[in-house]
């Protein structure tokens, strides 16, 4: 045989790719198992109504662009927040930096759902009436933006000072610093976790449904559900498209964090 | 003569600790200074302060007639502190270079964001200064490709694209392995052969030595000796340069 003898090194590197290999082929299978138990469970053990499906999947899905429309205002909405904030907390002029932990603070120290109830139905007793979409888009922002704040803020420390002094000592303004130097590897540190809170945006949007304004998943499926005594067929039906969106945004994810972390960092 | 740069009566404390006792020095155009001294000496604080890193707590700085009194406040002194970092450039221990931009990014940076100059002339010095510290084949690049002694040349190309009137080094070759030391100094002699004015914080003896025409030593925040090179490693005055040279001479730092 002319084969190469292969050197130890060699060989211990095959034998750890062998195991993460192995590893990663029975996840696989666990996985595979587990979805069809629940396939097996939902078509025999327990009895569910396909025809009800059938008819109403559509309906549901539909909510998909509501959904998403909600979160991803929600989320432009919150970045902006979270960015003041961020950046509020950083000053040393004491009213700004009292406005924005006092944002985080309130916000945080109480629930979104009750957040999302005060712009739906608290404010217009003021006499303050905001179209459905617009008090869930505020409700969800504001809630996410003080969340979010921390992550940026996290994302400035990261950012040495001698990156700083380098843009100063070029004689740029504070202004030019941040814009130019500071915020840009700010956010690319900001990112990844960024890109976990719109995830988790898109479920949190469900909360919107109990308001009954905003025709997304959840609020279409508790509508045909209730309607027809059909509540467990409903749920799995928005369960999945959940799951689906969650695993198709996780998938985008994570091409924008390799590419991140092949970046030029 | 009048000097390009005229440091006068400076003090700097941090908080009560008097870093920099009333120093004094004047810096010809066309001149090369080091600046020496053991760690904590107020070295690098000194040079700081020459473009304002370090707000000085009493004294002058003149830069190229603009003259700034340390420790005022204001809008007018913000103006003028500007003025003086226009005309200084600095190149760090640490390199400090952008890693968001390529190496051309980092040089034309200041050119165009500060002095608002046209992006494609900003292009042309910025290529000019890549090429003569041997750096332009490796403008597309990012930082995190370069090494050490790479990173501080494009440093060194970022701060000559301003134009400066004087050149500011922090120990610019503290940060590097040995082998990458050489490099760096050769683009500094460069550098100073075509005229540049520098002031040059630094360890490196041998650099002093060959290339200044002055080397300042501080200790404890006081300026003790101002001399030609030749004069201070022959025959230095104060027995604190003297053991600091020896320190040197024997390799350790």
């Amino acid at each position: 045989m002319s084969q190469i003898q292969k050197s130890q090194a060699e060989l211990l590197y095959d034998a750890q790719q062998r195991k993460v290999r192995q590893f990663r082929t029975n996840v696989i299978i666990t996985w595979v198992s587990l979805l069809g138990f629940l396939v097996f469970v939902f078509s025999g053990p327990i009895k569910i109504d396909t025809q009800f499906i059938q008819r109403n999947y559509l309906f549901i899905a539909t909510g998909v662009v509501d959904t998403f429309k909600i979160s991803f205002l929600s989320i432009t909405l919150a970045i902006l927040l979270a960015l003041l904030a961020a950046l509020g907390r950083l000053s040393n002029l004491p009213p700004i930096y009292a406005i924005s932990t006092f944002y985080v603070s309130l916000i945080r120290g109480t629930p979104l759902y009750l957040q999302i109830f005060f712009f739906f139905l608290a404010l217009p007793q003021l006499g303050i009436i905001l179209p459905g979409l617009i008090a869930g888009v505020i409700a969800l922002g504001l809630n996410y933006g003080a969340y979010m704040s921390e992550t940026f803020r996290a994302g400035l420390a990261s950012v040495g000072k001698g990156q700083r002094e380098a843009a100063i000592a070029l004689g740029m303004t504070s202004g030019q610093t941040m814009r130019r130097i500071i915020l840009p590897q700010a956010l690319r540190f900001a990112i990844p976790p960024m890109g976990n809170d719109f995830i988790s945006m898109t479920k949190d949007s469900a909360l919107v449904s109990a308001t009954g304004f905003v025709h997304e998943i959840m609020w279409r499926a508790t509508r045909v559900g209730r309607a027809e005594q059909n509540n467990l067929e409903a749920l799995i039906v928005a369960a999945v498209f959940y799951w689906m969106m969650t695993l198709i945004l996780t998938f985008f994810q994570s091409r924008v964090e390799t590419r991140l972390a092949r970046g030029d960092r | 003569m009048t000097p390009i740069v005229k440091v006068s009566n400076l003090d700097k404390y941090f908080g009560r600790l008097h870093v920099l006792r009333n120093i004094s020095v004047d810096i010809q155009p066309r001149e090369v200074v080091c600046l020496i001294g053991r760690s904590g000496s107020g070295k690098s604080t000194l040079l700081r302060c020459i473009n304002f890193l370090e707000e000085p707590s009493h004294g002058t700085i003149e830069v190229d007639g603009v003259k700034v009194e340390g420790g005022e406040k204001g809008k007018e002194h913000r103006q003028l502190i500007h003025d003086v970092r226009l005309k200084t450039g600095m190149v760090f221990q640490e390199f400090n270079l952008f890693p968001h931009m390529s190496v051309l990014g980092n040089v034309i940076e200041g050119p165009v964001t500060v002095k608002g100059m046209d992006r494609n002339k900003a292009i042309a010095i910025a290529e000019e200064n890549l090429d003569s510290v041997g750096l332009l084949f490796k403008k597309d690049e990012y930082p995190n490709r370069l090494s050490g002694g790479q990173k501080q040349r494009v440093a060194i190309a970022r701060a000559l694209s301003m134009e400066p009137k004087v050149m500011l080094f922090d120990e610019p070759t503290s940060a590097l392995d040995p082998e990458l030391i050489g490099e760096v100094l050769n683009v500094m002699k460069k550098v100073a052969k075509e005229g540049m004015t520098m002031l040059v914080v630094t360890h490196e003896m041998g650099f002093a030595r060959e290339v200044a025409d002055r080397v300042l030593v501080l200790a404890e925040g006081e300026l003790i000796e101002d001399s030609k090179p030749d004069d201070l490693f022959r025959s230095p005055k104060d027995p604190r340069t003297k053991a600091l040279i020896d320190r040197y001479r024997t390799g350790e730092r």
